[in-house]
């Protein structure tokens, strides 16, 4: 088996979080990190940003104007039949459009999430360290092949100093 | 940033990480205890009575209920309200408190959008067999048809209700599974049974845990629950819509949604409650679901409470100060006093007066005692319902139509299998997922308690 990266372990939060540091201001790549629980100070640190709220407002912005559609041209255009004296194109429209918006926003969200997730039921997924879910912090370190034992060492030193309790080797799929 | 100690401490007993998860996932390695197979076959049994009253009413049809040309909506319509009241709770709780950011929602979350899940189940019924004709219960979808095309009456407000509550259920079903995921991925990765690891693993979706699954993770569960923050108040606004849209006295009221809305919370956190200190007992979980939770949501209660008060007086001041005197006949002498005093005045001293006990510290460190008051709550909170759907349509406009309304075997037989269907959903629930969200704990762990989690000495 041919040992392609390298794996950090930690058992808590904040040396965790100080590793990082250490590790990126030594300019070493982090491939990824894996926490029980979210670290909201990680996303900065490894810059990384979601579009999804925008990707949310389109599907609700969507929703909006599809729901109006219909129920105009239901009401207006296809079958226009008055009753209670109200107008065929009534205010009350806003209460299902306000709801459907809701309900095609939260469904293509959740939809989406799984998408870019390739998240599906079933899936069979092999962590780096299995303990990550339950009480372990982990940092996956990629070891390239046209890394030297030079550099190689430096990321094992960094770890070690870091407050690693484990450091391991081994196979991960990128 | 703003941090005070208000809350107290809401992890006790020093745990560590690995603590957390095996506390909270003792109920699911352990053997199934005596008391659960009790339930479920007690739960399981009143259910299938429901089953019985069900096919009888659509065998028969709706004249095997209490039901007559004036009191057109009796138990059904009157549980359908409670059932989502009560369905109101989980949502309001783990999305407001989500919004503002309160971590003592952390261990109680999860209970509490369970409990929405099968009180919108329950509710979700009742709407459907009360149609008489549960085969065209597709003509509540505006589709394609043959008569015209004929659509549905969009000004009406019980299709707004057929939108809000199909919505309600679907944005609450997702918003409690997206948060089970990662606990789903902690008991895969750390259970030695192969079943449970396959089935885990199904459900977990593949579940890694890195930074970038947890940002959008996080992410998702804002927007899903920014989302369904404002659905809670429309649903029960809507629902509150069945009768307020009406001329019927003592339903044609503006202050109806509000109102409404309050009195959903109010049972909801009422049942959440009741729950909690049902499951914390059993499970042994003081020290995730502490004194301070429970010290929490009474609080609330006595505040919803006042609320709830302040909604009755206005009701009568209103029927007065309109000047109508049906308005003021249904108040004064169809509730107030009356064939319906017992109900009425049931739901005023459940509702607004016993819950004000909770004022006191002694009451509220008094776990029994808020126990009983957290029942009283959900009993005063289905005779609220009561009164606003009997009283109304019993004496309308016409005397000579007068007519009084009381419950027949099969409706209650209906009723009681709702419960059982409640009931077992729960128990399934405590058996087969983690009753707290573990992740969630975990996050708030270093902040909210005097330990050192990492501390653990494996």
């Amino acid at each position: 088996m041919k040992n392609n990266s390298i794996i950090g372990i930690y058992k808590d939060e904040d040396v965790f979080l100080e590793a990082i540091d250490e590790l990126l201001a030594n300019n070493i790549r982090i491939y990824d990190v894996f926490s029980p629980f979210p670290l909201h100070g990680i996303w900065e640190k490894l810059k990384l940003k979601t579009r999804m709220p925008y990707a949310t407002f389109i599907y609700g912005a969507i929703g909006t104007a599809s729901v109006f559609a219909f129920l105009y041209w239901t009401s207006v255009v296809n079958y226009p039949l008055k009753f209670g004296g109200k107008p065929l194109n009534t205010l009350s429209f806003i209460i299902i459009m306000f709801v459907l918006t809701i309900f095609v926003g939260t469904l293509f969200t959740f939809l989406t999430y799984f998408t870019i997730e390739k998240m599906y039921p079933g899936k069979k997924v092999k962590l780096p360290e299995p303990r990550t879910t339950s009480d372990r912090f982990a940092i996956l370190i990629e070891k390239k092949p046209e890394m030297d034992e030079k550099e190689l060492e430096k990321i094992t030193g960094l770890l070690e100093k870091t407050g690693a309790i484990e450091i391991k080797e081994q196979e991960v799929d990128y | 940033m703003y941090n005070t100690n208000v809350r107290g401490i809401l992890i006790q007993g020093n745990k560590t990480y690995s603590d957390v998860t095996r506390d909270i996932l003792k109920p699911l390695d352990d053997k199934v205890p005596l008391w659960w197979w009790i339930t479920v076959f007690l739960a399981t049994g009143a259910l299938l009575w429901g089953v019985w009253g069900v096919y009888y009413t659509i065998a028969t049809g709706i004249g095997v209920w209490g039901l007559n040309n004036n009191v057109a909506w009796g138990w059904a319509i009157i549980n359908f309200v409670w059932w989502i009241g009560i369905g109101h709770a989980g949502t309001a709780f783990s999305i407001f408190l989500l919004i503002l950011r309160q971590k003592w929602r952390s261990t109680i979350n999860r209970a509490a959008e369970a409990m929405t899940i099968f009180a919108v189940m329950a509710a979700g019924l009742f709407p459907l067999i009360h149609m008489g004709r549960i085969w065209d219960g597709f003509f509540i979808f505006p589709y394609w048809n043959t008569r015209g095309p004929l659509w549905d009456n969009f000004n009406s407000p019980l299709f707004w209700d057929v939108t809000a509550i199909s919505t309600y259920f679907m944005a609450s079903f997702v918003f409690w599974y997206v948060g089970m995921i990662p606990d789903f991925a902690t008991i895969r990765d750390r259970t030695t049974s192969k079943i449970k690891k396959k089935v885990y693993g199904f459900f977990s979706f593949g579940w890694l845990g890195n930074a970038r699954g947890w940002l959008r993770f996080e992410t998702t569960a804002l927007l899903l629950g920014g989302m369904a923050a404002p659905l809670v108040v429309s649903v029960h606004s809507i629902v509150s819509m069945d009768f307020s849209v009406s001329v019927v006295p003592g339903w044609h009221t503006t202050i109806f949604p509000p109102y409404f809305v309050i009195g959903a919370i109010f049972s909801g956190f009422g049942m959440v409650l009741t729950l909690m200190i049902i499951m914390r007992k059993i499970y042994k979980f003081q020290d995730y679901v502490t004194d301070n939770h429970l010290d929490a949501i009474t609080r609330i209660l006595t505040f919803i409470s006042l609320i709830m008060g302040t909604a009755y007086l206005t009701e009568l001041f209103t029927a007065w100060y309109s000047g109508s005197e049906y308005e003021l006949f249904t108040f004064m002498k169809n509730r107030v006093t009356g064939d319906y005093t017992f109900a009425y005045w049931t739901m005023l001293t459940c509702n607004a007066i016993i819950p004000q006990l909770f004022w006191f510290k002694k009451v509220r460190k008094n776990i029994t005692l808020v126990f009983i008051i957290s029942l009283f709550i959900n009993v005063g909170m289905w005779f609220e319902r009561y009164v606003i759907v009997v009283t109304s349509l019993s004496k309308d406009f016409l005397p000579a139509t007068w007519a009084t309304y009381s419950p027949t075997i099969t409706e209650i037989s209906i009723y009681v299998g709702t419960l059982g269907l409640f009931i077992l959903g729960v128990m399934l629930f405590f058996r087969f997922v983690p009753t707290i969200a573990i992740a969630e704990v975990k996050g708030i762990l270093k902040e909210t308690s005097t330990t050192k989690p990492s501390e653990d000495e494996k």
